[in-house]
């Protein structure tokens, strides 16, 4: 099984590797994650939580715009173009190439990850003289995020193109971090166990301005990261084998 | 008859879109492809050949039938995994080069990775890419993709290939050597299931073909038989001015050319004109059955199909 999964995940990572929006996109993450300091008016005493808050938000949309980028258009450029027949024909199931894409795009999203925080620890001890461990608690949940919603993303791409991909995978991000808006009335409370949301995520605040994620929280993470993208992942598979290529 | 490597029994297949009504691409078709065979599929276009192949190789979900490859369920990844495909046109990642589109292929086909670059130094050269091993395919022609098709299917030493329009972006020399490609499988014993426009290629190289038309089969069987006209021969003589009386008599479709008469007759005057010729001191160079070409019976096969669907 692996066997098969594991070239096709590679093939990602080295086709994604090649592509420019993912050097692009983090140069300019990049950019900005060195003009942070530059912000004026920070209280004394909270700059360099001021500093994480801000990367932790420039890593998550770096991630969301290299994850989009590559998990929107992998499969459906992969049906139009028919490569994927001659990875099929070869003994693949399609839930191997699915799961296999989707591992490459996370071993991608890994990289630049953590490309990323090492540059904002980097800028942060320059700037503050202060190791940032705490970002890479951050980067993990970020991380788990991208997961998940490169899951749901490369799931829709099985049946329909990038711009509904895209949309579709916004909307998913707007509704899993509206949990307590949508349903914040006390009527709507009894739905709050079904809703599919991605606050487990949202650790900025321990992050930033706490004492860190404690590591009982870092292992429901997980758990809610392998349940939401193996959720993601089936209903993907679903629909991809009942496709017609 | 001899073990089928390939068994399509009762394919079919509709598309159903909601809204618009139900288009049947196959409606009912059945092939057995003999081990060590070559074997030709052919149609014109919307058949369904390709939607055959597509069902064979679980990439079209089947309305009905069974598919099995080597007697194991086709339409399941591990019923695949002795099988080399050739698309129509493929196509592969743009990015990667001969070598290493070669390495991802073979990988994902279950080659031992220490035998990959021995096998592709081989094939690529056996398809004439030897001096493309390292160049992207970016900058490969249709004719240099269409050859590293076929050495992709070639890895891992498949039981049986199925090639859908192999010469398709190929020159005369590629076509040939597609042809002999074919040949020399065969000979390794190796099971060929061909779907081809070029009636010359299938005629060349298939020892059994199957005709599908809407979605059907109009005709099958052994090549010779199909083309074979029951009841004539043909004959080429030489050494002869004019033909003898007795032989125009009954010689139809007489050309001549180069001093090579070339007629066919009724198979049982055969003897006589062997004598006429004799008597006339003309030199027989060949007694043939006649034979159709396969452009031809093809071409009234399908006449005589629509017709029957017409009425």
């Amino acid at each position: 099984m692996m066997k098969r999964i594991w070239p096709i995940a590679t093939a990602v990572m080295m086709d994604s590797l090649r592509r420019k929006v993912v050097y692009v996109v983090l140069g300019f993450a990049a950019l900005l994650v060195l003009a942070i300091p530059s912000l004026p008016d920070y209280g004394l005493g909270v700059e360099s939580a001021v500093f994480r808050e801000v990367a932790l938000a420039l890593s998550y949309v770096t991630g969301l715009v290299v994850v989009l980028s590559l998990a929107a258009n992998r499969v459906p450029a992969e049906l139009e173009k028919r490569t994927v027949y001659n990875v099929l024909a070869k003994g693949v199931s399609r839930w191997e190439y699915l799961v296999g894409t989707w591992l490459g795009i996370l071993g991608v999203m890994a990289g630049a990850i953590v490309a990323f925080t090492a540059i904002e620890m980097v800028v942060g001890y320059f700037t503050y003289g202060e190791l940032m461990w705490r970002l890479w608690e951050g980067a993990l949940a970020t991380w788990f995020e991208m997961g998940v919603v490169s899951a749901f993303a490369v799931a829709v791409s099985s049946v329909t193109g990038p711009v509904v991909v895209v949309t579709a995978a916004l909307a998913a991000l707007f509704i899993g971090h509206s949990r307590s808006t949508l349903l914040g009335g006390e009527g709507a409370m009894a739905l709050r166990p079904f809703y599919p949301s991605l606050d487990a995520f949202n650790v900025v605040n321990p992050v930033a301005h706490g004492s860190g994620v404690p590591l009982v929280y870092m292992l429901s993470m997980v758990v809610v990261f392998v349940g939401f993208a193996g959720a993601c992942l089936s209903v993907g598979v679903l629909l991809l084998s009942r496709r017609d290529l | 008859m001899a073990d089928a490597a390939i068994s399509v029994q009762g394919a079919r297949k509709v598309y159903s879109t909601p809204g618009k009504p139900k288009r049947t691409a196959v409606s009912n078709v059945s092939i057995q492809v003999e081990s060590g065979t070559i074997h030709g599929l052919l149609g014109p276009n919307g058949a369904g050949k390709t939607t055959t192949l597509k069902m064979l190789l679980g990439l079209v979900r089947p309305t009905g039938g069974t598919f099995e490859v080597l007697g194991m369920d086709s339409t399941r990844p591990s019923g695949r995994r002795r099988v080399g495909f050739l698309p129509e046109q493929p196509y592969f990642p743009v990015n990667l080069t001969a070598r290493q589109a070669m390495r991802f292929y073979g990988s994902l086909g279950g080659v031992d990775a220490a035998r990959i670059p021995e096998r592709t130094t081989a094939l690529l050269a056996r398809v004439g890419l030897a001096d493309a091993e390292r160049t992207e395919l970016s900058k490969f022609s249709r004719g240099m993709l269409q050859r590293l098709g076929i050495a992709q299917a070639l890895l891992g030493d498949p039981e049986v290939v199925i090639l859908d329009e192999p010469a398709s972006g190929l020159d005369p020399v590629g076509q040939r050597d597609v042809r002999n490609l074919m040949l020399e499988l065969r000979d390794r014993g190796v099971t060929v299931l061909l779907s081809s426009h070029q009636l010359s290629e299938v005629e060349a190289v298939c020892d059994q073909v199957t005709i599908l038309n809407r979605g059907s089969v109009a005709a099958e069987g052994d090549i010779n038989a199909l083309l074979n006209v029951d009841g004539r021969t043909s004959v080429r003589a030489m050494n002869m001015a004019e033909l003898p009386p007795q032989v125009v008599s009954v010689a139809e479709e007489i050309a001549v050319s180069g001093g090579m008469w070339v007629f066919s007759m009724p198979t049982e005057q055969t003897r006589a004109v062997v004598d006429a010729i004799d008597e006339a001191g003309g030199t027989i160079a060949a007694i043939t059955p006649k034979r159709e070409s396969l452009d031809d019976y093809f071409a009234a096969l399908l006449a005589a199909h629509t017709e029957d669907v017409a009425s």
